[in-house]
């Protein structure tokens, strides 16, 4: 895999981000419930979330299917709508946010038509144009930010191959490209891993390591896989419904999983062991739970 | 030999009875083709069909209302707008059936389709028995007829035309975006309620507009055939767009001469050559992949490399 530096100068700083030194997102006492629906309960999906993403840190949110995970996510994205609490985003709100385009998100993979008769680079260049007038066409900077997020995620050599065609993995990453390519400050990645194989979710680690570093962004993974956000974070947040830990990722033990998952799962990870500790526990004032 | 096309197209007796019907099928297929590809990649194509089969029940209703002869050659702007608002309504209540999801979106369009068939069933009836529906012919009604159209119904779908592309045009960017990636478009700022509400419009007014040619059956038709045959062919955006048109005119054209020479249904000529036409485009492509090749790439998609400037740009 190779993959090549994009020029610092195309990645902008976020709106107003040079005055502002809180947390990159906070949530404060989220809760979020779907409304009742024919065929099924709708009931609390979130139950007063409260937690800080610090700027530049990657923080995996893990949790079992149905946790509300990819809830929260879609609520920072303004994908749903009708919680209690507040979330900001780099301070604003998150339509101010979603407006300015200071998150990049990616989706579940499945959930894009990939039969589209479009090259990797076309689905890459829809997010760098996005909010372009009708009548403009794609200037240097369009160019550079959509050939740069093709750099980054290494996508360069299969960039011009249709969507159809590409691996998971590939596909993957034209995902990411294409988040890029708005130029956020704060990466989202919804159950990024899903249906890749080990090594690739080696080189999925890698790629977010290189993302942090390279371009300082914050990033936020949502999975239900330990060995993503294990692998590729500097501290997780477990979420079942109400947030349980927040915890580096050596402080997963079997019993913090056990608890998050509802079920045994020392037989799966081994003897993991750190510091994890209860929400009710915390006496660090740096640590909102 | 004796071509009919020719005698039609060039008698000073029959050239103005004919010509706005190829008029009108022309732009009736630049209008087509350039909705058909997004149609058949959001997978549109009954939506498509329950809208055009909602007309019936507005004709139904403007014969009632006695707005002009049903069916008529030159039949009245009355008659036209009441079909529209009977195609858009049913089209935002499919979606918003489906949206709602209480309703799967499939069974959302069969009660549609056949309580708008049924409704414009008994109302024609009805006009007809009260002696408000004129001269109602069932037949072109439903698969269209040449003599249907004169020169204002090609200006009306020269000036729809006209319309619709500029609007496509001016919502190139977001409209594919959403057509691409729906569930993560509103993140990147994509107004996805306005899209869907902007196309299904334009397949309401589309379908009107094919209608009188094509009539209330064969109308989907028009808007699904050539895009489900271009992308058959090619895997690059721009060359399926440029594909479909090709097809659209080509099988207008043949469906014309077809028409003109054997004296058969003008829609349903059509209709034919389009299928004969995805036929042909499936078989290749099946014989292709067999024979090792990429599919669709084929045809020409695999080298257009880097200069192939996304659809939206």
């Amino acid at each position: 895999m190779t993959t090549a530096t994009p020029t610092s100068s195309s990645f902008r700083a976020a709106p107003g981000e040079g005055d502002y030194a809180g947390p990159a997102v906070r949530y404060e006492n989220v809760s979020f419930a779907f409304p009742p629906r024919e065929g099924g309960p709708g009931g609390l999906v979130l139950e007063n979330v409260t937690l800080d993403v610090r700027p530049g840190e990657r923080l995996g949110i893990l949790g079992p299917n149905g946790g509300g995970k990819s809830t929260l996510l879609k609520l920072t994205l303004v994908l749903l709508t009708g919680f209690t609490g507040r979330i900001s985003v780099m301070g604003l709100t998150p339509g101010q946010a979603r407006r300015q385009r200071v998150i990049g998100y990616v989706p579940q993979r499945i959930e894009a038509e990939l039969r589209f008769p479009l090259s990797a680079r076309q689905v890459v260049q829809m997010s760098a144009c996005a909010g372009l007038p009708p009548w403009r066409s794609p200037g240097p900077r369009q160019r550079a930010a959509m050939e740069d997020a093709l750099k980054v995620v290494g996508a360069s050599a299969f960039a011009d191959k249709p969507i159809g065609e590409l691996s998971g993995g590939q596909v993957q990453r034209i995902m990411i490209a294409r988040a890029l390519a708005c130029r956020p400050r704060i990466l989202l990645l919804d159950e990024p891993t899903v249906g890749i194989d080990v090594s690739g979710q080696k080189q999925f680690a890698d790629l977010l390591a290189r993302l942090h570093d390279e371009l300082g962004l914050t990033i936020i993974v949502v999975s239900h896989d330990i060995r993503t956000v294990a692998a590729g974070c500097d501290r997780v947040a477990c979420l079942s419904r109400t947030l349980h830990y927040h915890v580096a990722p050596e402080g997963l033990t079997p019993g913090v999983l056990a608890e998050v998952f509802r079920h045994d799962v020392a037989a799966i990870f081994g003897e993991l062991h750190v510091d994890a500790h209860k929400a009710s526990a915390c006496k660090d004032p740096s640590h909102r739970h | 030999m004796h071509l009919r096309t020719l005698e039609y197209l060039t008698s000073p007796e029959l050239a103005p009875l004919y010509w706005p019907g190829v008029v009108t099928g022309l732009v009736i297929a630049v209008l087509c083709a350039s909705l058909s590809v997004v149609v058949v990649l959001k997978r549109m194509a009954f939506i498509g069909q329950g809208i055009s089969h909602a007309a019936f029940g507005g004709v139904g209703v403007a014969a009632v209302l006695g707005l002009a002869a049903a069916g008529g050659a030159g039949a009245g702007l009355g008659q036209s707008l009441v079909v529209l608002a009977f195609c858009l309504a049913a089209g935002l209540g499919i979606g918003w059936l489906s949206e709602k999801g209480q309703t799967q979106s499939d069974t959302a369009i069969g009660i549609v389709l056949v309580a708008s068939m049924a409704l414009g069933a008994v109302l024609l009836q009805y006009a007809h028995l009260r002696g408000r529906a004129g001269s109602v012919a069932w037949e072109s009604l439903l698969f269209g007829s040449i003599m249907n159209v004169a020169w204002p119904d090609s200006i009306a779908a020269i000036v729809v035309a006209l319309a619709i592309i500029a609007g496509l045009w001016l919502a190139r960017r977001p409209m594919l975006f959403w057509a691409f990636d729906e569930p993560a478009a509103p993140a990147f700022g994509v107004p996805t309620r306005a899209m869907r509400f902007i196309l299904l419009l334009m397949l309401a007014v589309a379908t009107v507009t094919a209608m009188k040619l094509a009539g209330v059956v064969l109308a989907t038709a028009m808007l699904v055939l050539p895009g489900a045959t271009a992308l058959q062919l090619s895997h690059r955006f721009g060359r399926v767009m440029i594909w479909s048109q090709v097809i659209a005119i080509g099988g207008v054209l043949a469906g014309l001469i077809l028409s003109f020479e054997f004296d058969q249904p003008t829609g349903a000529c059509i209709v034919l050559v389009l299928s004969l036409i995805f036929g042909a485009a499936w078989v290749r492509r099946a014989w292709l992949s067999r024979a090792g090749r990429a599919g669709p790439a084929g045809a020409g998609g695999a080298s257009g490399g880097a200069a192939a400037e996304a659809p939206g740009a």
